[in-house]
C-alpha cells in the first residue's frame, strides 16, 4: 500500500513538472508571433447571447488560431491583434461561430445566436452524455434556450415540429389542461396505456402531469431517445422512447442575474360560427317539412315549428324577448385573455460551489367572459396559475467528490367553472340555441330555456356559470435530489462513483364550491303581457353554497441509484466508456379519484429494481461500438416472471476519418454511418395492475333479511394470467449523420427505423361471452412500426446578416400484425394488417334521389320492410328520402349493414410530422419562425359537434340538400330523427371522416438584443421580444369549425386551442 | 492516505446500504386485495365470506323497476309507452334493433368483459363457483329441510348450495325465454385456457335442464312461511323453484316454442314437434306448488308491492339502497307536484285501459256493463285503480289533472304523460302533498302468476273447466270485483276453449300489468304481431270549464316482425367471438 501511494505521489510530481513544462512551451509558441509582428492593437468586448452574458466563450483571431482568449466570468474579452486580418471569430459551445469585423474599433459587443446544431452538440442520453460526433444511436435533442420564450405552459407544447420523431396531438386548450400528448417515433402498442414515453428529468422518471408542471426556463436540454441502443438502458421501460430533460446548472462566475417578465393575449385558433335565430328557425322548418315527408302514409303532417310571423320577427329582431337571437357563443366566450409570465434565475459561483436559482410564475386566464356568482364572490371561470422554484447546487468537497443537491418545488392553482362541461354545452341545441331564451330579461333577472326545441327549463348558460359554483384544485409537487460523485481515478483513471437519491412528491387537493341545491332563480319574460313567471323547477333566491374538497392523489416516490461510471482513452486513440448502474424505485400512490389514476395502485407501492450496463469503445472517433444492456423488473409480474434482460448493440463508421474519404470528400466534415439492434420492453398493463393474482372484489351490497342491512357481497373480478409479461420490442435502427460544406454549413441527419412490438399485452376479444367473467390481458399482440425521421440544417450569412434553417421531417407506420380479433361480419373490418386504431366506416357514395328513394320505400314495403334484394342499397327498415347519405353496398345484397364497412381514412395520430425552423440575425435583431405540419390523419366529429338538433346551426347546415340545391349539396338533408344515416355517430363514414392536414406557423419570435451602450443601471444584457404561438393556421377542411388537433369521435372541445401573441422583456445584470 | 482509506470504508458502506435495501424482498401481492382463498376459507366456519359470495349471486337478479333505459319493460309491449320515446323500450316497441344494437338492458348475454356487470353469463359463473366451492367450507350451522334454523337437518352450506343451483336455473331461464336454446355449462366453472366456445343446446334440453334443476333444489330449500322472516326473507325458497318450474314448463307449452301447427322448424327456438302433454306438465307443476299452501292470496291488492312477507310473494329482489324508498314514485309519478317531483316515465295506453273490466266484472265492450264513454274511468276492476293514475284519480292528496294544460299534462316541454294516464302499480297510496316511503322490492314470483299459470295450462289441456273459472273468480273476488247474482264474478258460463284462453290472456294483463310479463306473453302466445303492428293509442281530454271531451289520439306505432322477434338474435359479437354458435346457429330470420 505505502509503495504504490508512493509511486502515486511521484506520478503526481511528474506530471506537475511536465505540466509547467508544456505550458512554458505553450507560451512561447503564443508570444512567438506577436513577437515577429508586435502589432498593438488590443480590442476588448463582452460576448452575449439573448438571455445574457458568455463566460467561456473562446475568441480567435482569425487567421492566426493560436492567438486566443476565453471570455471571463463577465463575459468580457480582451485580445492583442496579431495578423493583419481585423477579424476575430467566436465561438461559444453550441452556438453558431461568429465572425466580427474589428476594423477600426477597440470595443466590440458580440451577440450569438443561439444554434444547436452544431458539431459539438452534446447530447443527454440516460446517464451521460454523447455528441454527434460520437453517437451510434438516435437522438434528438434541442437545446431549450430555443424554445424558452415559447408562450405556453408546457414543455411539451414547445416540442413539436423540432425533434425528429417527435410526434404530438393538442386537444384542449384550458388552462392547466392544454399539455399535449406525445409520442416518440408514433404508437406501436395495442395497449392503449402502453404507448406513453418514458419521461426522464436528471435521470428521474417523471410522470407526464410532472413534465407538464415543470418551467421551461429552467430547462437546460432536451433529447429524445428514439432507438434500442439509448433506451435499452432503461430496459423495461424503454420500449415507447425516452424524453430525457436536463437542468440549468451553475456556471462559475460572478452572479449573473437575469429576468424575464412577458405577457401574452391569448385568444382561439378558430372561432366557430353559429347561425343566428332567424336561419336556424328556417332550417328547423326545412328539417320538419322533411321529416314530414318520410310520415308513413295516412299520418298528418306535423305542423312547422315556426310561422311566418315568427320568422319576420326573428329577422328583424324587434322582439327580442318574445323572439330572442342570441349569439350564445360571442356571449359567453371573450374574444381574448391574457397570460402572463415573469421569470427570475441567478447563477454563479466559483470552483467550490455553483449555483443555479430560479423562480418563476405564470399565470393564465381563462377564455369565458366573467360571469361572477350574485354576491360577487367566486370565481367562476377558468384560470391556472402556477408558481416554480428550482435551486441547483454543485459542490466539490475536495478534489474527488463533487456534491449536487436540487431541490425544485412547483405550486400550482387551477380553477374552473364547476359545471365544466357548461361551455361544451355552447355547441348543444339542446340546450342553448340562438331562440332559447334572451340573455338576460329586461329587469336584469336571469331567464330561462323557453323553446319547444329545450325541454326541462334549464337557466341559460350565464346563470348556470354565474352560480354554479367552481371546482379549483390546488398542487404542489415536490423534488429533491442528492448526488455524490466520488472519481476513483486513484484506482483507475476514469472511474467514478455516484450514488443518487431522489425523492419526488405531488399532492393535489381540490375544493368544489357548490350551490346547496341548484335551484337557480330565472324568469321567463312575456313582452305581451309584461309578465315573469318563475321557472318552475327554479327557486326565489339564490342558492347558498356549500363547500366540499378532497385529496385527489397523493405520490410518493423514492430513487435510488448507484452507478459507476469509467471513461479512459488509452494511447491517444483507443477510448472506452462504461456503466453499471443499479437503479431501484418505490412508488406509492393514494389516489381519491379514480379517474386520475389507477385505483389498484393505491396503497401498495409500485416497484422497479434493475441493473443497466453500457461498454463503449470507439477506436480514434472512427469506429465506433457500444453495447447496452438492462436486466430489470417490476413488480406487475409475478414472482417467477418478473426480470428480463433488454441488450441492445450499435456499431458506427466515421468515413470522414478515414484518409481516402478525406481526399475524394474534403467538404465533408462528418459522414458517418451507424446502426443499432436491439430488444427494449414495456410493463404497462390494460386494467388491474396485478394481472397475474386474481382477486375479489367487495362489492354493491344486497339487502337481506327483514331489517334490510346492507350486506357487503364479493364478486369475482377478472380472470388472472399467472404467466404475465412485459411487451417486447425490437428495434432496429439505422442512421446517417453528416455535416458538408464549409464550416459545416450544412447538416443532415437521417434515420430509418423498424420495429415490431411482439409480447404485446391485450386483453381477448374473441372468447365468448358464455365464459361469464372478464378476462385478464395476455402476452399475444404483434405489431410492427417503420418509418424515418431526420433533420437537414444550413447555416450561413449574406453579409452582417446570419441566418439558419432547420427542416425537421418524422415519418412513422404502424400496422397490427397479429391482434386476437373475432373473425369480423366482413373481410373489410379485419384489424390485422392495418394500423392501429384504424378507422372502419361505410364508404360514402353521393345522395339518394328521390326517384332512388321510392324505389327503396316500394320495394322494401313489397319485401316486409327489407330491403335484401334490391339493386339500390338501403338500410333495413329504415324509409329513405332523397338526400340522404348513400354509401357503398359492399356485398351487393342490397342491404347497408355491417358487412358494408370497411376501412376509411387514417388513424387519429398523424404519421407524418414536418417542422421549418428559419432563423435569421443581424446585429442585435433576430427573427426565428417555426412552421410546423401534421399529415395523414383522420378525425370524425359526432353529436352536438355537427348533428343537426344536437348541434346548433353552423354554416354548414345552409348547404344542406333539399331538391333546390340537389346539385350541390355539402350535408345530407337536414332530419331531426337522430339515428338515420346521416348520423356519423350511427353511421361513420368517410362522409364525415375528414382526412386532415394542417400547417402551422406554430412559433414566431422576434427579438431584438439592446446594445451594451442603451443598457441602463448596471445591466449587462438586455433584450425585448415578441413571440406567438398558434399564430396562424391552414387546414384542409371546411366541414367542421374545430382545431385541426381534434381527438376523433368527439364532439370537440369547447376550450378551443389558443393563440397567443406575447410581448416580453429580459435583463441580465 | 487515512482520507482515502475513509472515503473507500465510506463508498464500501453505501453500497452495501444501497444493496442491502435493493435485497429485501418486494411485497408481492397487495394486502387489500381478496384471493380466491379468502372466499372459500376451509377455516371459516361461520361461512362470513362465502355467504357475501352467495350474495353476489343474488344480486344478479334484476330489479324491473324502470330497469330498461329507465323505462319499465312493459313499456316496450302494448301496455305502455314511454313518455320520453327514443329510448331502449321505444327501440324494443319499434323493432329497431338488431344482433348489433340490441338494446343494453336487455342484451342480457354480453359484456360480461366489463367487470361486475349483472349480467346472466356472469351470473351462471358466479353459481357455479359458488357451489364448487362451498364444500371446503366447514360452515356449522345446520338447517332442517322445514326450515328451522340450527335444528339437526341439512347443513346450512347445503342449502346455500342448492341456492345458487336455483338462481342459476333462474338466470339460465332468464336467457332462453329471450334467446332459445344456449349453451349449457353444467358444473364446470371456465377458466381462461378452456374451450368455451360451446354450441347452443337445444331449447328441448335448455327447458329439461332448467326444470331438472328446479327439481334438484326444491327440496334441500327453506319453506315459506319462513320461522325467522327477520333474517331469511330475501332467500329463494322452496316456492320459487316451484314457481320456475311451473313458468319454464308454461313458456315451455306455448305456442311460440310448441308450435301447435306442426312443431318449431329450428331446435334452438323450439320443439320440432308439437306435444299437448306439455300443457299437462305445466297445470301439473303449478297445481303442485298450489297443493303445498303455502301462499295465499292477499287481500290488499297493493300491499303485495309494498310490504314484506307478503303472503302472495313467492320469489321477491330486495331494492337496492335504502328502504323504505320513494324512487318508483318521482320516476313514474304524475309531474306537476313541487312537493313531490316526479318524472313520469310512464305513459299506460289506451288498450291496457280499455281491458279493465267493470267492477261487474263485464268488459267494458259488453252492452251490459254499464261503462260510460263520458265518464270512461268509474265503476272499474278494482286493479284499474290499483294500476293506473286517470284524469280526476286522487294523488298526493288532490285530484289528478291530465287533461290538455292541466297539471299533470302541462304541455311545456317537460316530461310528461303521452296519453294522459300515469302508472300507479307498486306506488304506496300517497295521500299526503308529500311521498310516504315504502319498500320497493321486486316481485319476480307471488300465487297470481301460479294461479294464471295453472288456468291457462289447464285450460288447454281439459278446456275451461271448473278449476280453470275458479282461479280466475279468486283473482277476481279479490280484485273488488262483485260476485254478481250468478256467483261468476262477470265471467260467462260455458266459454269454449278458444273464449276461455282470451279471457285468461286479459286476467294475465291486467292483474300482472308492469311485472315483465306482457313483453314475453305477446310473444309466447304469437299474438306479437297482430298487437304491437297496430298503433298505440292515449286519451287527450280537453278541459272546456269543466266539461271533459276525450279524444283518442295516436302515441306510438309500434312494429313487430314475426316469428323473427319471438327470440331475440343472438348478440352479434357472440356469433363473431364464438365459432361454435356462428352465423350458421343465429336465430333464424336474423342477420345481425
Amino acid at each position: 500500500m505505502e509503495f504504490l501511494i508512493k509511486i502515486f505521489q511521484f506520478n503526481q510530481i511528474k506530471k506537475a513538472v511536465m505540466r509547467k513544462i508544456i505550458l512554458f512551451f505553450q507560451i512561447i509558441i503564443i508570444m512567438l508571433p506577436a513577437a515577429l509582428y508586435a502589432q498593438t492593437k488590443t480590442v476588448t468586448g463582452t460576448v452575449r447571447d439573448g438571455e445574457g452574458i458568455l463566460p467561456g466563450a473562446t475568441v480567435v483571431e482569425k487567421g492566426l488560431p493560436a492567438n486566443g482568449v476565453t471570455t471571463d466570468g463577465n463575459g468580457k474579452f480582451k485580445i492583442t491583434m496579431k495578423g493583419t486580418s481585423e477579424v476575430l471569430i467566436v465561438r461559444f459551445i453550441g452556438d453558431v461561430t461568429r465572425e466580427i469585423n474589428v476594423a477600426g474599433k477597440n470595443t466590440v459587443d458580440v451577440i450569438m445566436s443561439t444554434n444547436s446544431h452544431g458539431l459539438d452538440e452534446v447530447s443527454v442520453v440516460g446517464f451521460g452524455k454523447t455528441t454527434r460526433i460520437t453517437n451510434t444511436g438516435a437522438v434528438s435533442s434541442i437545446n431549450a434556450a430555443e424554445v424558452r420564450e415559447i408562450p405556453t405552459a408546457n414543455v411539451q407544447n414547445t416540442l413539436a415540429g423540432r425533434l425528429p420523431g417527435f410526434f404530438s396531438q393538442q386537444s384542449s386548450g384550458q388552462p392547466g389542461k392544454d399539455a399535449s400528448d406525445f409520442f416518440i417515433r408514433g404508437i406501436s402498442s395495442l395497449n392503449p396505456a402502453g404507448n406513453q414515453p418514458l419521461i426522464i428529468v436528471d435521470d428521474i422518471e417523471y410522470t407526464y402531469d410532472q413534465l407538464q408542471q415543470i418551467n421551461v426556463n429552467e430547462i437546460e436540454t432536451i433529447s429524445i431517445l428514439k432507438d434500442a441502443s439509448t433506451t435499452a438502458i432503461y430496459g423495461i421501460k424503454g420500449a415507447n422512447g425516452v424524453l430525457v430533460v436536463t437542468t440549468r446548472r451553475g456556471k462559475a462566475g460572478t452572479p449573473k442575474i437575469n429576468f424575464r417578465a412577458e405577457t401574452g393575449i391569448q385568444s382561439n385558433t378558430i372561432t366557430p360560427v353559429f347561425l343566428d335565430a332567424y336561419q336556424s328557425a328556417l332550417l328547423v322548418n326545412q328539417a320538419e317539412a322533411n321529416d314530414n315527408l318520410a310520415l308513413p302514409a295516412g299520418q298528418a303532417p306535423r305542423q312547422l315549428s315556426f310561422t311566418q310571423n315568427d320568422l319576420n320577427l326573428f329577422k328583424s329582431g324587434t322582439d327580442p324577448y318574445g323572439h330572442p337571437n342570441v349569439d350564445w357563443y360571442n356571449e359567453i366566450v371573450n374574444k381574448y385573455s391574457y397570460q402572463t409570465n415573469a421569470n427570475l434565475d441567478i447563477s454563479g459561483g466559483n470552483e467550490q460551489v455553483k449555483y443555479f436559482i430560479s423562480g418563476g410564475a405564470l399565470n393564465q386566464d381563462g377564455d369565458v367572459k366573467n360571469f361572477p356568482d350574485p354576491r360577487g364572490e367566486l370565481n367562476n371561470n377558468y384560470y391556472f396559475t402556477r408558481y416554480n422554484f428550482r435551486s441547483n447546487l454543485d459542490m466539490k468537497a475536495n478534489k474527488t467528490l463533487d456534491l449536487r443537491l436540487d431541490v425544485t418545488t412547483r405550486f400550482s392553482d387551477l380553477n374552473q367553472p364547476l359545471a365544466e362541461g357548461a361551455v361544451g354545452q355552447l355547441y348543444d341545441f339542446t340546450k342553448e340555441t340562438p331562440f332559447t331564451a334572451p340573455f338576460l330579461n329586461p329587469n336584469g333577472s336571469f331567464a330561462y330555456a323557453y323553446s319547444p326545441f329545450n325541454s326541462g327549463h334549464l337557466p341559460t348558460l350565464n346563470a348556470r356559470l354565474a352560480s354554479g359554483g367552481n371546482d379549483n384544485s390546488r398542487r404542489t409537487d415536490y423534488n429533491v435530489l442528492f448526488n455524490a460523485v466520488q472519481k476513483l481515478d486513484a484506482f483507475t483513471p476514469g472511474l467514478s462513483a455516484t450514488a443518487r437519491v431522489a425523492y419526488s412528491s405531488v399532492e393535489q387537493y381540490s375544493a368544489q364550491i357548490t350551490p346547496s341545491s341548484s335551484a337557480i332563480p330565472s324568469y321567463h319574460y312575456d313582452p305581451v303581457a309584461n309578465t315573469y313567471t318563475l321557472n318552475p323547477s327554479g327557486a326565489y333566491v339564490f342558492p347558498t353554497y356549500s363547500q366540499t374538497g378532497q385529496t385527489d392523489f397523493y405520490t410518493t416516490d423514492v430513487n435510488i441509484q448507484l452507478f459507476a461510471n469509467y471513461d479512459r482513452t488509452f494511447g491517444s486513440l483507443n477510448h472506452v466508456t462504461g456503466l453499471f448502474l443499479l437503479n431501484q424505485d418505490s412508488n406509492t400512490t393514494y389516489a381519491n379519484n379514480t379517474i386520475i389514476l389507477d385505483p389498484t395502485q393505491v396503497a401498495v407501492p409500485a416497484k422497479f429494481r434493475g441493473l443497466s450496463m453500457r461498454g463503449g469503445y470507439d477506436y480514434a472517433g472512427k469506429y465506433l461500438f457500444d453495447i447496452n444492456a438492462a436486466y430489470n423488473g417490476t413488480d406487475r409480474f409475478a414472482a417467477n416472471h418478473r426480470y428480463g434482460w433488454f441488450p441492445a448493440v450499435s456499431l458506427g463508421y466515421a468515413l470522414n476519418k478515414e484518409d481516402y474519404f478525406k481526399n475524394l470528400f474534403p467538404a465533408i466534415g462528418l459522414f458517418k454511418i451507424r446502426g443499432s439492434y436491439g430488444i427494449v420492453g414495456s410493463d404497462a398493463a390494460p386494467g388491474n395492475r396485478y394481472v397475474y393474482n386474481q382477486y375479489y372484489t367487495q362489492g354493491g351490497g344486497y339487502n337481506f333479511g327483514q331489517s334490510e342491512a346492507d350486506y357487503n357481497s364479493y364478486y369475482e373480478n377478472s380472470l388472472s394470467n399467472p404467466n404475465v409479461v412485459w411487451e417486447r420490442q425490437k428495434e432496429l435502427d439505422l442512421g446517417l449523420d453528416m455535416n458538408l460544406l464549409k464550416d459545416n454549413k450544412l447538416s443532415v441527419t437521417f434515420d430509418y427505423f423498424h420495429n415490431i412490438r411482439y409480447d404485446q399485452l391485450i386483453t381477448p376479444a374473441n372468447v365468448s361471452e358464455v365464459l361469464g367473467v372478464g378476462l385478464p390481458a395476455v402476452n399475444v399482440g404483434k405489431t410492427q412500426n417503420q418509418g424515418f425521421d431526420g433533420q437537414i440544417g444550413y447555416h450561413s450569412n449574406i453579409g452582417k446578416v446570419q441566418f439558419a434553417t432547420n427542416f425537421v421531417f418524422s415519418y412513422a407506420k404502424n400496422k397490427i400484425l397479429y391482434e386476437d380479433e373475432p373473425q369480423p361480419a366482413s373481410p373489410n373490418e379485419a384489424l390485422t394488417g392495418w394500423p392501429i386504431n384504424q378507422p372502419i366506416g361505410y364508404h360514402f357514395v353521393g345522395y339518394y334521389t328521390a326517384a332512388e328513394a321510392q324505389e327503396i320505400n316500394t320495394y322494401e314495403a313489397a319485401h316486409g320492410g327489407n330491403n335484401k334484394g334490391n339493386s339500390i342499397a338501403a338500410p333495413i327498415g329504415e324509409i329513405m328520402e332523397a338526400g340522404d347519405l348513400k354509401y357503398y353496398d359492399f356485398n351487393h345484397d342490397g342491404v347497408i349493414d355491417e358487412y358494408d364497412k370497411t376501412h376509411i381514412g387514417h388513424p387519429n395520430l398523424p404519421n407524418t410530422t414536418l417542422g421549418l425552423n428559419l432563423q435569421a440575425s443581424y446585429k442585435g435583431f433576430s427573427i426565428s419562425v417555426l412552421f410546423q405540419g401534421s399529415f395523414n390523419y383522420s378525425f370524425i366529429v359526432t353529436g352536438t359537434g355537427i348533428e343537426p338538433f344536437q348541434s346548433q346551426f353552423q354554416p354548414i347546415d345552409l348547404q344542406a340538400w333539399t331538391p333546390s340545391n340537389a346539385a350541390n349539396a355539402q350535408f345530407p338533408r337536414l332530419t331531426q330523427v337522430p339515428n338515420t344515416v346521416n348520423s356519423p355517430t350511427f353511421y361513420p363514414s368517410d362522409y364525415w371522416l375528414v382526412n386532415a392536414y394542417y400547417i402551422r406557423l406554430k412559433t414566431l419570435e422576434l427579438r431584438y438584443v439592446l446594445p451594451s451602450k442603451l443598457l441602463p443601471f448596471h445591466l449587462t444584457a438586455g433584450s425585448i421580444y415578441l413571440s406567438c404561438y398558434n399564430l396562424i393556421t391552414w387546414d384542409n377542411y371546411d366541414k367542421y369549425q374545430q382545431d385541426p388537433e381534434i381527438s376523433t369521435n368527439t364532439v370537440g372541445d369547447a376550450y378551443i386551442n389558443q393563440r397567443v401573441v406575447n410581448l416580453g422583456v429580459q435583463f441580465g445584470f | 492516505m487515512k482520507n482515502y482509506k475513509n472515503k473507500i470504508l465510506i463508498g464500501i458502506g453505501l453500497i452495501t446500504l444501497v444493496a442491502a435495501a435493493a435485497c429485501r424482498k418486494s411485497e408481492k401481492f397487495p394486502v387489500d386485495k381478496v384471493s380466491g382463498i379468502y372466499i372459500f376459507d376451509p377455516r371459516d366456519s361461520a361461512g362470513t365470506q362465502a355467504l357475501k359470495y352467495l350474495l353476489n349471486v343474488y344480486s344478479v337478479v334484476e330489479i324491473g323497476h324502470n330497469r330498461v333505459g329507465g323505462d319499465y319493460l312493459d313499456a316496450a309491449s302494448d301496455d305502455a309507452v314511454s313518455s320520453s320515446p327514443g329510448g331502449q323500450v321505444t327501440i324494443l316497441a319499434t323493432a329497431g334493433y338488431t344482433a348489433i344494437d340490441l338494446p343494453a338492458n336487455e342484451n342480457v348475454w354480453s359484456s360480461t368483459n366489463s367487470t361486475n356487470t349483472a349480467n346472466y353469463w356472469n351470473g351462471i359463473r358466479s353459481a357455479t363457483e359458488f357451489m364448487a366451492g362451498i364444500d371446503v367450507v366447514p360452515v356449522k350451522d345446520f338447517v332442517a329441510p322445514n326450515g328451522k334454523i340450527n335444528g339437526i337437518g341439512v347443513s346450512t352450506r347445503y342449502i346455500w348450495r342448492n341456492e345458487a343451483r336455483l338462481l342459476r336455473a333462474y338466470f339460465y331461464f332468464e336467457l332462453v325465454k329471450r334467446f332459445g336454446g344456449v349453451p349449457l355449462l353444467g358444473d364446470k366453472v371456465y377458466n381462461v385456457n378452456d374451450n368455451i366456445a360451446l354450441p347452443r343446446s337445444s331449447f328441448a334440453d335448455c327447458i329439461s335442464y332448467i326444470v331438472s334443476e328446479c327439481d334438484k333444489a326444491k327440496d334441500s330449500l327453506i319453506t315459506a312461511p319462513l320461522i325467522n322472516p327477520a333474517q331469511d326473507n330475501y332467500r329463494v325458497t322452496q316456492g320459487a323453484a316451484m314457481a320456475l318450474k311451473a313458468k319454464v314448463l308454461l313458456y315451455a307449452a306455448s305456442p311460440a316454442f310448441n308450435n301447435p301447427s306442426g312443431g318449431n322448424s329450428n331446435p334452438l327456438t323450439g320443439y320440432p314437434s308439437y306435444s299437448a302433454s306439455r300443457w299437462q306438465l305445466a297445470a301439473t307443476a303449478a297445481s303442485q306448488l298450489m297443493a303445498i299452501g303455502n301462499y295465499s292470496l292477499d287481500p290488499n291488492f297493493k300491499n303485495i308491492f309494498l310490504t314484506q312477507n307478503d303472503p302472495e310473494v313467492i320469489m321477491v329482489r330486495t331494492a337496492n339502497g335504502t328502504n323504505p324508498s320513494n324512487n318508483v314514485e318521482s320516476n313514474n309519478g304524475p309531474v306537476g307536484f313541487g312537493s313531490a317531483v316526479a318524472q313520469g316515465r310512464t305513459s299506460p295506453t289506451q288498450e291496457l285501459v280499455d281491458s279493465y273490466p267493470m267492477s261487474n266484472g263485464l268488459p267494458i265492450t259488453d252492452p251490459n256493463s254499464g261503462y260510460d264513454p263520458n265518464n270512461p274511468y268509474n265503476n272499474r276492476d278494482g286493479r284499474f285503480y290499483a294500476t293506473i293514475l286517470y284524469n280526476g284519480a286522487p294523488w298526493l292528496g288532490t285530484t289528478l289533472q291530465t287533461y290538455e294544460g292541466g297539471i299533470s299534462k302541462p304541455n311545456n316541454g317537460q316530461t310528461e304523460t303521452l296519453t294522459s294516464y300515469y302508472m300507479c302499480k307498486f306506488m304506496g297510496p300517497q295521500t299526503t302533498s308529500n311521498f310516504q316511503g315504502h319498500d320497493e322490492d321486486w316481485v319476480i314470483f307471488r300465487y297470481a302468476e301460479i294461479k294464471l299459470d295453472f288456468a291457462e295450462a289447464r285450460n288447454e289441456t281439459d278446456g275451461p273447466v271448473d278449476s280453470v273459472y275458479q282461479q280466475l273468480k279468486d283473482l277476481r273476488l279479490r280484485a273488488g270485483i262483485a260476485p254478481g247474482a250468478d256467483n261468476m264474478y262477470g265471467l260467462t258460463v260455458g266459454m269454449t276453449k278458444d273464449q276461455m284462453r282470451a279471457v285468461i290472456q286479459n286476467e294475465r294483463r291486467i292483474e300482472m300489468a308492469f311485472e315483465e310479463q306482457r313483453y314475453f306473453d305477446i310473444r309466447r302466445w304469437g299474438i306479437a304481431s297482430t298487437v304491437m303492428n297496430q298503433p298505440l293509442m292515449g286519451m287527450s281530454i280537453t278541459n272546456s270549464n269543466g266539461n271533459l271531451t276525450y279524444n283518442l289520439i295516436q302515441v306510438l306505432q309500434p312494429k313487430f316482425v314475426a316469428p323473427k322477434m319471438n327470440v331475440y338474435p343472438i348478440p352479434y359479437d357472440e356469433v363473431l367471438k364464438n365459432p361454435a354458435i356462428g352465423q350458421a346457429h343465429q336465430n333464424p330470420g336474423w342477420s345481425f
